[in-house]
């Protein structure tokens, strides 16, 4: 069983791959990382042929979007989809409104998450158990089903169309408690006694102790939170029935609804709709893939 | 799993820990109960009526009437639910299935030190942050009869094929969607696990004379055992929550070859104003998922210390 | 809240009486007596590009007419309107003014959700008196035990378009060989379907495959041509494997063999007239609002026929109607009501109108009179399909059954079922359905 402490350590501290081998093994096993390199190509392509037939999609006249065979590379380039596509509809207000609704949910889960995956990973209490695995359960069940028993409990609160009622039912998750659970599983208990013993309170302890130790898997943890609450559909699509709340991904399937959609402005709304998850991604991709790896570890 | 401490240090602790315990139980409490309460109300509490109402005959305008087991009754002998589960079950299995071997695959492959590693592991990562209701935009166009994939096909000389338009490939096409995307997320997962196993263990495989092969079954792949059964676990729950995709590429069709579980419990519910029988559909669903979940663990920790 | 709501009901009647007996039959003009109360009506309608210009437009205009009345809008894509109205009706937070598929509304009647039409706002003395209005049968699918509970915005036909330049192409002229019978247009097939090895560069004819509602669309008239029916009158009893049925699916598949390629379609429930409109069919089976999409496209522009749909026997003609109504929310204070049939009446009050913005019939009388419909292209075929249409079938299980019809058609032309047993089986699903409750 591999030791938890020296995994997290290595990964924390970006050490080379194990793989890592002398010359003389480099030289014989040439022909084999060529093949790998071939290998690891293909996969690349084939992860970003969508991508890459998105953005040029967006790029392409209408003249030539169904042409048979089909055209590669864009020509003419058709630059007026995006400002179309912008303008057709309001979609500053949709991108606000997705970018304001997916932060909080992240915040919230990030911060509710990780305190109950501390609690669950470094506590003991009566029903610790139960509470763990009825939390896990809630990940279960679709939203379809659950999901006109919910509205009918935000309606109570009288939280339709408001931005309350888009965030508050997913400000934590089952899977942020369960991540940041097995993420808190490997970090030793010394560490937290000893800090006792010295006289820090609980919070202290948690704040300036724990919660730093687990970075990658919060950047995990939120990056992942992100994308679902980026790309929430169904729920916005119960509760807002005002323009001004509209998120981006109900603005897409209505942008599909018009009709003789332009396959050029869907594209570029689709490739506008992508591009803050790509970014955020890119910005923090180390700390992400790091953080699903070391959450991998523990089970 | 924590270090070894002299047994007196350890009784000392202990005896400290006495004194505080009920102390940081109730803070245990304190910073769950946050978490506890906003789960409680907006998962669990909708999650217990939707069970109740899958008791019930209720059309989403006139007040619930219990019916008892009439709706479960009535499923088990229903054509259609039955063939919508066998989709779901179809999908799940052929789409968990490759995933592990192809994200291990891929872990180990990236796994050696390669040229711009980390530009290529980051395109490979790509199709993780697609949104989905792009992404069944996006692949529904590649999958036009004269469209992205059949070009590239006919490159290596195979016959266009129909996709989405014949029941026969449309639930393979969505497969292959699901595939896509979970692959490079678990490769991740795979490859923090193999870079885990100390060098010491392959050092001592060469030593003895192992081969590359064995060296792979006997020691990396037992050592990832947990790692296998966290990926397989999670691959399943989010296959049989599948919806979006099938929802905007085919609305289940051609013929229901790729009517999944949680789009026919969504019809159900809100074309055919039948919720308590979507509700019943769910309860089968969520059953189902609890016991592979359960059932995956039981077989990857059988043995285990 | 109540006194004050039928304050405001008495009010908006009274103001709505007179207005109608100073303005009978004259466009909407200022009403002689304004109702003091401030009402707010909410009205959601699925997003079709120029309806929701139009209707944008008829909700400002409204505004000068009816300054106390707020109108809020909800726009949702035509894929999302059945859940959406479906959750509010669930949860009592439903629209005053609710749009769907006409199809839906046997079911929204039996459960109880709809207003009958106000009569006072619509200065009509009686039912029989409001349906003369309109065409013989145009308000069929909105009558339910001859009270009106919905107002079509659109009865539309199903005519067949066709590609004058691809006719041409082959040597056939659009009018003199446009196929009246289906025996013609299987003739027509070989003449213009044009096929590259495995590939469908062109399609004569095809019918629709992007849903099943569509595939119903040319389905139903298609059995009833052959002397069938789908549903009974009361849409409790399902014929789906009649002989007639049989023989026209049997119809649809041979047809389908020599003139389409199912595969190649780029349909999609958002766009289902895309392969007209890019020149990868010849003709088509679609309504008269994809004349403004047909026209402003590049491939076919104004260089097209509209021929009245294809016939066993063009003696006996049988076509379809079809289209989208607007209902009330019998659950609303009876204010918000009067004052959402108002609303209905000032936007329905122009049809020659809504021809020319949005190329919608609406099957009332007098439009085929109007000088927009005498320049709209070929709205003589239109009005002549319409008059000779059924609409489209109607009951509580209009969804269920239309599913399994669409998946028994699919199921033929796909896999290459036996048209007889696959639509045994869906008369065996329906029936499943039927008899439940």
């Amino acid at each position: 069983m591999p030791d938890d402490l020296t995994a997290l350590h290595a990964i924390q501290s970006n050490r080379p791959p194990r793989a890592e081998e002398s010359l003389p093994h480099r030289a014989m096993r040439h022909r084999g990382d060529v093949l790998a390199y071939v290998l690891v190509l293909g996969a690349v392509a084939i992860s970003l042929l969508p991508y890459y037939w998105m953005v040029s999609s967006s790029l392409r006249t209408m003249e030539n979007m169904f042409r048979v065979p089909i055209q590669w590379i864009p020509d003419p380039v058709n630059w007026r989809s995006y400002v179309l596509a912008w303008h057709a509809q309001n979609f500053t207000r949709y991108f606000f409104n997705s970018g304001l609704v997916a932060v909080a949910i992240t915040a919230g889960n990030l911060l509710l998450c990780s305190l109950a995956g501390y609690s669950l990973a470094k506590f003991r209490y009566f029903g610790r158990g139960v509470l763990f695995i009825l939390i896990l359960s809630t990940m279960m069940l679709p939203l379809e089903v659950t999901m006109v028993p919910l509205f009918l409990i935000i309606k109570q609160f009288d939280w339709a169309n408001t931005y309350q009622g888009l965030i508050v039912p997913f400000l934590v998750d089952g899977f942020g408690v369960f991540l940041m659970r097995q993420y808190m599983l490997g970090i030793p208990r010394d560490l937290i006694d000893s800090a006792r013993i010295d006289g820090a309170s609980e919070f202290k302890i948690f704040w300036q102790i724990v919660l730093p130790l687990c970075k990658p898997a919060l950047v995990a943890l939120g990056v992942f939170t992100f994308r679902e609450a980026w790309d929430m559909y169904i729920w916005p699509l119960i509760i807002v029935s005002k323009d001004s709340l509209r998120t981006l991904p109900l603005a897409i399937s209505l942008f599909m609804s018009s009709y003789g959609t332009a396959w050029d402005q869907l594209m570029a709304i689709a490739v506008l709709g992508t591009l803050p998850m790509i970014i955020l991604f890119f910005v923090l991709q180390r700390a992400f893939i790091q953080g699903i790896a070391v959450s991998g570890l523990k089970e | 799993m924590s270090s070894a401490v002299q047994p007196r240090k350890l009784a000392t602790r202990r005896w400290l820990h006495l004194g505080l315990t009920e102390k940081q139980a109730l803070f245990g409490y304190a910073i769950l109960f946050p978490t506890l309460a906003i789960l409680f109300l907006f998962r669990f509490l909708p999650m217990i009526d939707a069970f109740a109402i899958s008791f019930t005959k209720y059309d989403l305008i006139h007040p619930a009437q219990f019916i008892g087991l009439g709706n479960f009754i009535d499923l088990i002998q229903d054509p259609l639910f039955r063939n919508s589960a066998r989709v779901s079950l179809i999908y799940v299995v052929f789409s968990v299935l490759p995933v592990w071997p192809l994200s291990l695959g891929l872990a180990v492959l990236f796994n050696r030190s390669l040229f711009l590693k980390d530009l290529l592991r980051s395109s490979v990562f790509m199709p993780v942050v697609m949104p989905a209701v792009v992404m069944a935009v996006v692949w529904t166009f590649m999958y036009q009869q004269d469209g992205v994939l059949n070009t590239v096909l006919g490159w290596v000389g195979i016959d266009p094929i129909p996709w989405l338009r014949s029941s026969s490939t449309a639930l393979p096409a969505v497969i292959l969607i699901g595939i896509w995307r979970a692959t490079p997320y678990y490769m991740v997962i795979f490859l923090a696990g193999l870079q885990a196993i100390p060098a010491e263990y392959y050092e001592a495989a060469e030593i003895d004379g192992a081969s590359r092969w064995s060296t792979f079954k006997d020691i990396t792949l037992p050592l990832l055992k947990p790692t296998t059964l966290l990926v397989m676990v999670m691959t399943v729950i989010v296959a049989m929550k599948v919806f979006a995709v099938p929802m905007i590429m085919t609305q289940g069709g051609p013929s229901d070859a790729t009517r999944v579980l949680p789009l026919f419990i969504y019809q159900t519910a809100f074309e055919f104003f039948d919720m308590g029988r979507a509700a019943a559909m769910s309860v089968f669903l969520f059953v189902a998922v609890m016991l592979f979940s359960v059932a995956q663990i039981r077989i990857f920790t059988r043995g285990e210390d | 809240m109540s006194r004050s709501q039928k304050y405001s009901a008495v009010l908006l009647a009274g103001a709505a009486m007179l207005y109608l007996q100073a303005a009978f039959g004259a466009p909407p003009a200022a009403p002689a007596a304004m109702p003091t109360e401030k009402t707010t009506i909410e009205i959601w309608w699925h997003e079709y590009g120029p309806m929701t210009a139009y209707l944008k437009e008829l909700i400002q205009e409204y505004k000068q007419v009816r300054p106390n009345v707020t109108v809020n809008t909800t726009i949702t894509s035509s894929a999302d309107i059945n859940q959406k109205i479906s959750v509010a009706l669930a949860t009592g937070t439903g629209p005053d003014i609710m749009d769907n598929d006409a199809s839906f509304y046997s079911l929204y009647y039996s459960k109880g959700v709809l207003e009958p039409l106000n009569l006072t706002v619509f200065g009509a003395k009686s039912y029989p008196d409001f349906i003369a209005r309109y065409t013989p049968g145009g308000l069929d699918a909105a009558t339910f035990d001859g009270k009106v509970y919905a107002l079509p915005y659109q009865g539309n036909s199903m005519s067949l378009f066709i590609n004058n330049k691809e006719f041409r192409a082959a040597g056939l002229d659009p009018k003199k060989d446009a196929p009246r019978t289906w025996d013609d247009m299987m003739k027509l097939g070989p003449k213009l379907k044009i096929t590259q090895g495995n590939r469908t560069v062109q399609k004569a004819f095809d019918f629709p495959y992007h849903s099943n509602r569509w595939e119903v669309q040319d389905f139903q008239p298609l059995t009833e041509q052959f002397g069938g029916k789908l549903l009974s009158d009361d849409g409790k009893t399902a014929y789906l494997n009649s002989p007639a049925a049989v023989k026209a699916l049997t119809l649809w598949r041979d047809v389908t063999k020599v003139t389409g390629d199912p595969r190649t379609t780029m349909n999609t429930s958002s766009n289902p007239n895309q392969d007209f409109v890019d020149g990868r069919t010849a003709m088509y089976i679609t309504g008269p609002w994809a004349t403004p999409q047909v026209q402003q496209s590049a491939a076919v522009g104004s260089d097209f026929t509209v021929v009245s749909l294809p016939q066993v026997d063009p003696a006996k003609p049988h076509t379809l109607v079809y289209g989208w109504m607007w209902g009330v929310n019998k659950a609303k204070p009876e204010a918000e009501k009067a004052a959402a049939w108002d609303f209905i009446r000032f936007m329905l009050a122009k049809p020659e109108v809504w021809l020319d913005k949005v190329g919608f019939v609406q099957p009332v009388k007098g439009v085929e009179q109007s000088s927009v419909a005498r320049e709209f292209p070929f709205f003589d075929v239109h009005m002549k399909d319409v008059s000779t249409g059924s609409w489209y079938i109607r009951s509580e299980f209009t969804n269920e059954i239309t599913q399994s019809l669409g998946r028994a058609i699919e199921r033929v032309v796909y896999d290459g079922a036996d048209p007889k047993a696959s639509l045994d089986q869906a008369q065996t699903e329906a029936e499943r359905v039927l008899n439940k409750k």
